[in-house]
């Protein structure tokens, strides 16, 4: 067996036909989706009036225009990447910073803030809706606070941020999770040593367990990212549909309200050419430390490998 | 024994196979309907409609799979395209229905549609259904929108239930001040808000202009002082109060249970509505025209048979397909009635047990014409922009004149 697996051409081989498979499932349809989004229209739509536009849907795309949302479902996308960013995985790593520290009642705390990410997506929007649409008014009102014209889901200056809450609160533990199972690796004697060393607290956090799980916060950052750009469910849910402009959500009004087909597939390519930018950028900022140019490997890096 | 029993088993195998490629079983045909949910006051109907047809032709078996009526939508168009739409399935008429006319996924019926089987039809109930002199669909329902009245809440504070543009606003007033939201909307879904601007555009506009825009009859405009004026009276109601502080946080079903709750006093509804109320509030309701503005469209009404059963191009078996979609359209349109879900499409000796659809079927007949609603009678994305500018100028970001302006883009494709 283990002459086999030293065979690079056995590899190969064992390895074919899931290659084949993914590349069925995955790689063609983003090419075909590719082609479809250069076409005036698709040919199973119109027949022989299919033809060869170039550029044209992506043009119309990213032109403002008044009754154009893409763009601002585009920047939208981004906010809540950046809230994601800076706020949910902020948050997170604090969380899992002061659970992997060892509290009383650990596990109680880590299963609990784990709970909203195995919920449904749309069970999760369908309470946070219940909240929106019962408990927050009736808390307003009995404080004598101003409700938001139209409601927290229905004001046109609110209804973003309200909308964003469920699925940064959802996915806090998740994340959480990620971070708290990295620290966990992080081996005794070094800590040990760093207490020894006089560290603790803020200063244990900053200079020994954030720098060793990096890779992991690196993982976190692309998963939120890709999230973000993705988001699609919790908003379809809450807001009724597409009442809120996000890239995911106008691709799929375009696809299935407006049938325009090739349209709606430069936007699923804008889409997943945004995921792959983002992804590379994320690399080239975390970039192992001997590839940035003339520098060597840090104290911490050579102990993550000790 | 064993070898007995594998005998037996082989032998049952092969005889079930012989059965299923044997001629003489029932044509399968599978079908597709709304209303998956309990509480839809049509599925009670199409679950008698499906109980009779498989009592009267046993030679088709139909198999049926449930939706809800949006999901279905998004389900139907993505299944035509890889041409595997069910036999026969349930529709919306006008642009949605043109939508798969013409991507040639619907079955022209005009070579079974025999003179004696449209005879039994209501007058013009196939004008929504016919594209280029061929009808593509056959109607359960004929459709309209009225103003739902609770004449409870109207006595209790001394209103009295409008008949003029001018009632109207002082009945909207009138309920403010006493603290009670004067008209339910569901804003989040957009269509019930068109509910509430096409009967208003109708009334200022007229049948025969909104037709024209509507269908992009050459030479129609948005851009005239009617629309603006009908855009501006619903700015009106919007800026009097008389909808819901949050309309737009609620979908359409979440508006419905203030009303169905006594609280709200006035409601624009399509005409299955009245199914939904309850016996009680049936006898509180009074469903009456939406009110006049006199500029002589007021006896005209929103709506027409909007709904009915299609067959797919690509079925194998139209023949059979068309026994089953005239005969689900037919009891459909005669069960609905009899439990007041819907007004009848088809000639029916039928009576309705329910007051208010009485009240709607009394008035509609009396009424000059009928005209499909924006969002059914528009396609692909026309009809999202009706849904999506009425819904900007609900949330103050969009205002009348702007409105007119966006909705006259879609004569510049």
């Amino acid at each position: 067996m283990k002459r086999v697996l030293s065979n690079k051409w056995s590899i190969m081989v064992f390895v074919l036909p899931t290659v084949l498979f993914f590349t069925y499932i995955v790689i063609f349809p983003i090419f075909k989706t590719l082609w479809y989004s250069l076409l005036n229209e698709i040919p199973a739509k119109i027949g022989d009036a299919s033809r060869f536009s170039g550029l044209e849907h992506y043009i119309t795309m990213l032109t403002p225009g008044r009754r154009n949302r893409f763009p601002g479902a585009v920047g939208n996308s981004l906010l809540y990447a950046a809230l994601s960013v800076f706020i949910q995985l902020p948050f997170s790593l604090l969380i899992a910073l002061l659970l992997a520290n060892g509290p009383k009642g650990e596990r109680f705390y880590r299963n609990t803030f784990f709970v909203p990410v195995v919920i449904s997506s749309v069970v999760v929007s369908l309470l946070w809706g219940r909240i929106y649409k019962g408990l927050l008014p009736q808390l307003f009102e009995s404080l004598s606070w101003q409700i938001p014209k139209n409601g927290f889901l229905g004001n046109a200056n609110t209804k973003i941020w309200f909308s964003f809450i469920p699925s940064l609160w959802q996915y806090v533990g998740y994340h959480m999770l990620l971070m708290y199972g990295a620290l966990k690796t992080i081996p005794g004697d070094i800590l040990e040593a760093a207490t020894v060393d006089g560290a603790s607290g803020a200063k244990m956090a900053f200079r020994i367990q954030i720098p060793m799980i990096k890779p992991m916060l690196k993982v976190c950052l692309s998963f939120s990212l890709i999230g973000s750009f993705k988001l699609f469910d919790t908003p379809w849910v809450l807001l009724e549909r597409a009442n809120m402009d996000l890239p995911a959500l106008s691709m799929y009004v375009e696809m299935f309200s407006n049938h325009k087909y090739s349209y709606a597939s430069a936007q699923a390519i804008f889409i997943v050419a945004e995921c792959l930018v983002f992804t590379a950028l994320l690399n080239w900022v975390f970039r192992e430390e001997s590839e940035k140019p003339g520098k060597k490997p840090r104290f911490g890096k050579g102990l993550a490998r000790k | 024994m064993k070898k007995i029993l594998a005998l037996a088993l082989a032998l049952a195998m092969a005889l079930s196979l012989t059965a299923a490629f044997a001629d003489g079983g029932p044509v399968v045909l599978k079908v597709a309907s709304i209303w998956s949910a309990e509480t839809e006051a049509n599925r009670a109907p199409m679950l008698k409609t499906l109980a009779e047809f498989e009592e009267a032709h046993p030679e088709i078996k139909l198999e049926v799979e449930w939706y809800e009526a949006n999901a279905w939508k998004d389900q139907g168009e993505t299944l035509a395209l890889s041409d595997s739409l069910p036999d026969v399935f349930y529709w919306n008429a006008g642009g949605v229905l043109w939508n798969l006319v013409s991507s040639g996924d619907i079955l022209p019926l005009d070579e079974y549609l025999t003179d004696e089987i449209k005879g039994q039809l209501i007058g013009g109930a196939l004008a929504n259904m016919t594209f280029d002199g061929k009808v593509y669909q056959l109607p359960y329902t004929n459709a309209c929108s009225c103003l739902y009245c609770n004449t409870e809440l109207f006595d209790k504070y001394g209103v009295k239930i409008p008949e003029t543009w001018d009632e109207l606003l002082e009945a909207v007033k009138a309920f403010r001040e006493a603290g009670v939201v004067p008209m339910a909307l569901g804003g989040g879904d957009k269509w019930p808000t068109n509910m509430y601007t096409d009967i208003i555009a109708l009334r200022f506009v007229g049948d025969e202009a909104c037709r024209a825009c509507y269908y992009k009859t050459e030479g129609a405009t948005f851009l005239t002082d009617d629309w603006k004026e009908a855009m501006t009276a619903f700015q009106t109601l919007i800026d009097l109060g008389a909808f819901p502080d949050d309309a737009l946080s609620l979908t359409r079903d979440e508006s419905e249970v203030p009303y169905f709750n006594g609280e709200i006093p006035m409601y624009v509804h399509g005409q299955w509505f009245s199914g939904s109320l309850s016996a009680e509030m049936q006898n509180k309701v009074k469903a009456v025209k939406f009110p006049a503005v006199g500029k002589g469209y007021d006896n005209q009404w929103m709506g027409g048979p909007a709904e009915g059963f299609s067959i797919s191009a690509h079925t194998e078996h139209p023949a059979e397909a068309f026994v089953a979609c005239q005969f689900l359209a037919q009891h459909q349109s005669d069960n609905g009635f009899e439990c007041g879900a819907g007004l009848p499409a088809w000639k029916t000796e039928v009576q309705c047990g329910n007051p208010v659809m009485n009240q709607i079927a009394e008035q509609v007949a009396a009424g000059d014409s009928l005209l499909l609603w924006g969002n059914t009678a528009l396609s692909g994305d026309d009809a999202t922009l009706i849904g999506d500018t009425v819904y900007d100028v609900l949330a103050g970001t969009s205002t009348p004149e702007q409105w007119c302006e966006d909705m006259e883009t879609i004569f510049g494709k």
